[in-house]
C-alpha cells in the first residue's frame, strides 16, 4: 500500500479506497467499453469535506486524477490510465429545492432522474434529459454539458446550471457563476470541460415548470430519407418541437425485443418521435401541422399517444435504445456527430453506404431535430478483422460529417474516443487557445490528463516538457 | 443458448456452468442502466456490488484475470441479493439471475459455502428436520419469548426474533365460502367451476404462516377453485439453487413434480413469490435430465401465483362490513413476483377488491427489502442497510398495513417494523382479502 493510499484511506475510510486490480476492473471503462484503462487506485468520498480533502491530498502528492460519476459516459472520458479515479457517486444528496426560485442545489452524484422525481411534487422537473437519465449523474452532466431529446426546445445542461462550487485541482474551492452581476461567465467555461478544469462540489440548477399539455406523435416511414426530410421541414415551418427523434429499423427491432417494447412498427424503415408541449392554446395546431408535414414527406401513418402511459412507453423505448443494442452484438461503438439538418437525408444514406462497404450494420437512433447523429455499430470485439473494419468505418463517417459542415460531438464529449478527430476540426491556434484556457483552472494538467485536446497540440505543454 | 466455451475461457472453467451461460454475458453493453435498480449498489456504493460490476467480474473469472478462489471477488457475488431488479431495467435482456446462479454453482467447487449457509440449506432439504425446527420456533413465538428477545437483545441478535414475532397472527376465523356476501350481490355457488388447484404449502409458509396458507385456500374457494392436496411435497429448492447447490435443488424439484402429478391438479398455486419463481424454473433446471425434462416443463406450465388466479376471477369483491374501520394499505412488490415472474398488476387487483381499504402508493416499491431468501441471516449488516430506506418509505405513506406476497419479505419488513416500534403491520394480500370475506359472511 502506497503512502497516498494510506492518506486517502484516512480521509474516506478503508472501504472506499480500492487498490486491488480485481477491484478496479469495474472502474476501467464507462458505457463505451471499447476503451479500457486501469486506474492505479479508486477513491470514493462520501461528503463534500472528504471530497475537498481528497483533492488536496492528491494536489499535495502531485498525483493526476479523473473524476467519474456513474460511468455512463460515451466517450471514454472518465477513464484513468494508471492514475487515481475519483468516484463521485456517493455524493448523492439533494441539498435544497426552492420551488419559488425554481432551483435545486445538489451534490455531483445525484442521479438526473432522481432530481426530476424529487421536483415533481412541486410541478417542476430538471429539463436536460440524456437517455441515460435514470443512471447518469448531474456532476457528469455538467462535465459533459449533456444534452437529451428535450434539449431541442429547452437547451442543454449549460442553460440550466446557475452556479457551482468547484474544487480546483490545486485544492482551492471556488464559486463559479454565469457572470450575471458583471465579470466573466466562468461557469460557462466550466460546463462541458470534461473534468479537465476541476470537480463540482455542489451545483445549483434551474428547475422547469411541467408543461400544461404534452402531445406526443409517432410517425412511421418506409424510407429513412423521408423521415429526415420531414424533420427538416418541421423545423423550417417554424415549429419548435420539445423533441424530435429518429430511429431506424435495426434500432426499432432491438427495442421491440426488449422489456421496453413501445409498440413501434417493426416493419417501418424509420420512425420519427415528435413531441410538442406548453400551454394548451395552439398546441393541437402544432401537432396537426407536424402530422401533415410528416404525411407530405411520405409517412405511412402517424399515431398520437392517447395517455400518459402510452407517452411514457414511447419515450422509454427511445431512451433505452442504446442499451438494447446488446441484442444485436456483444460490443458497440456509437458516434455523436452534429450535422446541418438539411444534410441529414443525404448523410444518412452515405453512412449506410460506408457501413455496407465495410460489411457492418449501422443502427441509427438520434436527435433529428438538432441534427445530432448517433450512428451505432454493434460488433464483436473478439473478432480483430471486424474491429478493424469498425474503426475504419467510424473514421470515414466522421470525416464525411465534418466535410458536410458538421462537428464531432453534440453531447457525449470528446474524451478519449474523439481525440483523434480534434485536429481535423480545429486549427493549431484554436487548440492552443483551449490549452491556455485550461491552464487558468488546472495549470499542472492533473485533472483528467490526456483527454479532449491532444497533448501534442499544446505548444505551451511542449515548451514545458522540453524544458524539463 | 449454451456452448461458446471457446475464445478466452480459462481451461479450469472450460466446462463450468458459467462458461455454459457465457452467451448471456455478451449481451451486456455496459450502459449502466442497472445501477440505480440494484439495492446493494445503492447500499454499498461500490460498482463491484452492482450488476454491471458483477457481470464484468464474471467475465474476468472466465478469462482467468481473476482467480476463482479470490475471496474479495467471491464476496461481491455473495452480496448479491438475487432480487433480479436489474433484469427489469436491462434493455439488452441480460439473464442476470441465471448468470449469478451459474457463477455461484461454478465457484461452489472452489470455495465451499460458509458453515452457517450449509447448515441452513441442509435443514431445508430435510423435511422432518425443518418441520421440527420451525415447530420449535412456533413455540418460542407463542410463548411471547420471541417478542421479548426482540425487545431486549442488541439489534443484530434481535432481528431474527423480531422476524419470528412478526409472523404471529390473531386466531383464525374460518367461514363457509358459500356464505360470503359480495359487493356485487352475487353468490359463490353461482361461480363457474374454475378447476382443481393444489397449493405448494411450502416449508416456511406452512410452519410460520399456516393461516396465510388456509386463507389462500379459502379465498380461492370463494372464487370458484376446488382445492386439492399434493401430499409428499416439500421445499421448492430455491434457496439451494440461489446458493449454487444445484444438485439438491434438482432432487427437491423431482420430489415436487411427482407429488403434484399425483394430486391431479389443473394448476399449482403459489403464495410465496420466491417459491413461485423457482417452480417456474423447473423446466430449465431439469432440461438435461431425459427422464424428468418433459414432466418438469409440464409442471412449470401449471404454476400460477395466487394473485393471478384471484385477479382472473375478479376477485369477487367482499361486501363492506359497517363496523369495520377504513384502513390505509400500501403494497410492496416482492422481487421474485415483480422481477423474476413479471407479475405486477394482479396483487393490486386483489387489494383493490377490499371494501374498507384505501390503497396508497409506496415509493420504490420495486426495490428489494433485503430479505432475499436466507441472505438476511447470512449478511445481516447488508440486509439491514437495504431495509432501511424501505422502512422510511413505508413510514412516509402512513399506511396501517403493508401488503406483500412472499414469506421472506413479510418477515424482513415485519421484523423491521417490529424493531422500529411502528404500528404498521406486514400482511400477505390474500390474508387481507380472506379477513374481508370473513367479515362479509352473512349472519347465521
Amino acid at each position: 500500500m502506497t503512502a497516498l493510499a494510506t492518506t486517502l484511506e484516512r480521509i474516506v475510510g478503508p472501504t472506499h479506497v480500492l487498490s486491488r486490480p480485481a477491484a478496479l476492473l469495474a472502474y476501467r471503462s464507462d458505457a463505451l467499453p471499447g476503451h479500457r484503462l486501469m486506474p492505479s487506485l479508486a477513491v470514493m468520498p462520501g461528503t463534500r469535506e472528504e471530497l475537498v480533502a481528497v483533492v488536496r491530498a492528491l494536489a499535495a502528492d502531485g498525483t493526476p486524477f479523473v473524476a467519474r460519476g456513474a460511468g455512463t459516459g460515451l466517450s471514454g472520458g472518465a477513464l484513468a490510465d494508471g492514475i487515481v479515479l475519483l468516484g463521485l457517486h456517493r455524493l448523492r444528496r439533494i441539498l435544497a429545492i426552492d420551488p419559488a426560485a425554481r432551483t435545486a442545489t445538489v451534490e455531483p452524484g445525484v442521479v438526473n432522474a432522481t432530481l426530476t422525481r424529487a421536483a415533481a411534487v412541486h410541478g417542476l422537473h430538471y429539463a436536460p434529459d440524456p437517455s441515460s437519465q435514470t443512471a447518469c449523474t448531474i456532476g457528469g452532466n455538467i462535465a459533459e454539458n449533456a444534452g437529451g431529446p428535450h434539449c431541442l426546445k429547452y437547451g442543454v445542461t449549460l442553460n440550466h446550471v446557475r452556479r457551482a462550487t468547484v474544487v480546483l485541482p490545486s485544492g482551492e474551492v471556488v464559486e463559479l457563476d454565469r457572470g450575471d452581476d458583471g465579470g466573466y461567465d466562468l461557469l460557462g467555461a466550466f460546463v462541458g470541460s470534461e473534468g479537465c478544469f476541476g470537480v463540482v462540489v455542489d451545483a445549483t440548477v434551474q428547475l422547469t415548470p411541467d408543461p400544461q399539455q404534452v402531445i406526443t406523435l409517432l410517425a412511421d416511414f418506409l424510407r429513412v430519407r423521408d423521415a429526415a426530410t420531414a424533420t427538416s421541414r418541421i423545423i423550417a415551418a417554424g415549429i419548435v418541437p420539445a423533441a424530435l427523434e429518429l430511429m431506424d429499423q435495426a434500432t426499432i427491432e432491438a427495442v421491440e425485443s426488449s422489456v421496453y417494447a413501445a409498440g413501434y412498427p417493426r416493419d417501418a424503415a424509420a420512425v420519427l418521435l415528435a413531441e410538442v408541449d406548453g400551454p394548451s392554446i395552439g398546441l393541437a395546431d402544432d401537432a396537426r401541422a407536424i402530422e401533415q408535414l410528416c404525411r407530405e414527406a411520405g409517412a405511412r401513418g402517424v399515431r398520437v399517444a392517447t395517455d400518459a402511459g402510452e407517452r411514457a412507453r414511447l419515450w422509454q423505448g427511445r431512451k433505452k435504445a442504446f442499451g438494447a443494442m446488446g441484442r444485436v452484438a456483444p460490443h458497440l461503438v456509437v458516434q455523436d456527430a452534429v450535422v446541418p439538418r438539411t444534410a441529414l437525408a443525404d448523410l444518412l444514406e452515405e453512412i449506410q453506404a460506408i457501413g455496407a462497404a465495410h460489411r457492418l450494420r449501422v443502427c441509427n437512433v438520434f436527435h433529428a431535430g438538432d441534427g445530432n447523429l448517433h450512428p451505432n455499430i454493434p460488433y464483436d470485439a473478439d473478432d480483430p478483422d471486424e474491429s478493424a473494419r469498425v474503426h475504419r468505418a467510424m473514421g470515414e463517417i466522421m470525416a464525411r460529417c465534418i466535410a458536410a459542415g458538421g462537428t464531432i460531438t453534440g453531447e457525449h464529449g470528446v474524451g478519449l474516443d474523439k481525440l483523434a478527430y480534434m485536429e481535423s476540426l480545429f486549427t493549431a491556434e484554436t487548440l492552443d487557445a483551449m490549452c491556455a484556457l485550461r491552464a487558468v483552472f488546472d495549470p499542472e494538467r492533473r485533472a483528467n490528463p490526456g483527454k479532449v485536446v491532444p497533448v501534442r497540440s499544446c505548444r505551451e505543454w511542449h515548451a514545458t516538457a522540453a524544458a524539463r | 443458448m449454451s456452448g461458446h466455451t471457446g475464445s478466452g475461457v480459462h481451461p479450469t472453467l472450460a466446462r463450468s456452468p458459467l462458461a455454459m451461460a457465457r452467451a448471456g454475458l455478451d449481451r451486456c453493453v455496459h450502459c449502466g442502466f442497472c445501477l440505480p435498480a440494484c439495492p446493494t449498489y445503492l447500499a454499498l456504493e461500490d460498482e463491484n456490488d452492482s450488476p454491471r460490476g458483477r457481470l464484468l467480474l464474471m467475465g474476468a473469472l472466465l478469462e482467468g484475470q481473476v482467480r476463482v478462489d479470490d475471496a474479495e471477488t467471491g464476496r461481491h457475488f455473495d452480496q448479491c441479493l438475487g432480487c433480479r431488479g436489474c433484469e427489469s431495467a436491462c434493455p439488452s435482456g441480460v439473464p442476470y439471475g441465471e448468470l449469478i446462479e451459474a457463477t455461484r454453482t461454478t465457484l461452489a467447487v472452489h470455495r465451499p459455502l460458509p458453515v452457517v449457509a450449509r447448515a441452513i440449506l441442509s435443514v431445508f432439504a430435510e423435511l422432518w428436520l425443518l418441520r421440527g425446527l420451525l415447530g420449535a420456533a412456533r413455540l418460542v413465538r407463542g410463548s411471547g419469548l420471541a417478542r421479548l428477545a426482540a425487545r431486549l437483545l442488541p439489534r443484530r441478535l434481535a432481528m431474527p426474533f423480531a422476524m419470528l414475532a412478526s409472523t404471529a397472527r390473531p386466531a383464525p376465523r374460518p367461514y363457509d365460502a358459500t356464505q360470503v356476501r359480495t359487493a356485487a350481490g352475487t353468490d359463490s355457488h353461482a361461480m363457474p367451476d374454475r378447476g382443481r388447484a393444489a397449493l405448494l404449502t411450502g416449508c416456511v409458509m406452512e410452519s410460520l404462516f399456516t393461516e396465510t396458507n388456509r386463507a389462500t385456500e379459502r379465498t380461492l374457494s370463494v372464487n370458484g377453485w376446488r382445492m386439492c392436496a399434493a401430499d409428499e411435497q416439500g421445499c421448492c429448492g430455491a434457496l439451494h439453487a440461489h446458493a449454487g447447490d444445484r444438485e439438491t435443488a434438482r432432487s427437491l424439484a423431482r420430489r415436487n413434480i411427482a407429488a403434484f402429478a399425483a394430486s391431479g391438479a389443473d394448476v399449482i398455486v403459489m403464495n410465496s413469490a420466491g417459491c413461485g419463481a423457482m417452480c417456474r424454473e423447473y423446466g430449465h433446471l431439469l432440461a438435461d435430465d431425459p427422464q424428468w425434462a418433459a414432466r418438469a416443463a409440464a409442471f412449470a406450465e401449471k404454476v400460477r401465483d395466487v394473485s393471478e388466479l384471484l385477479a382472473e376471477a375478479g376477485p369477487r369483491p367482499p361486501a363492506a362490513s359497517p363496523g369495520h374501520a377504513r384502513e390505509t394499505i400500501t403494497y410492496d412488490a416482492p422481487c421474485h413476483l415483480q422481477h423474476a415472474q413479471r407479475i405486477t398488476a394482479p396483487p393490486l387487483r386483489v387489494l383493490a377488491a377490499l371494501p374498507d381499504a384505501q390503497l396508497v402508493p409506496l415509493q420504490d416499491s420495486d426495490q428489494c427489502c433485503g430479505s432475499a431468501g436466507i441472505f438476511n441471516l447470512l449478511r445481516p449488516e447488508v440486509a439491514e442497510r437495504v431495509l432501511a430506506p424501505k422502512l422510511q418509505h413505508i413510514a412516509a405513506t402512513g399506511a396501517a398495513v403493508v401488503a406483500t406476497g412472499n414469506p421472506g419479505c413479510l418477515m424482513q419488513i415485519g421484523g423491521g417494523l417490529e424493531l422500529s416500534g411502528a404500528a404498521c403491520r406486514a400482511r400477505h394480500p390474500v390474508e387481507l382479502l380472506d379477513a374481508a370475506y370473513a367479515r362479509a359472511v352473512r349472519p347465521d
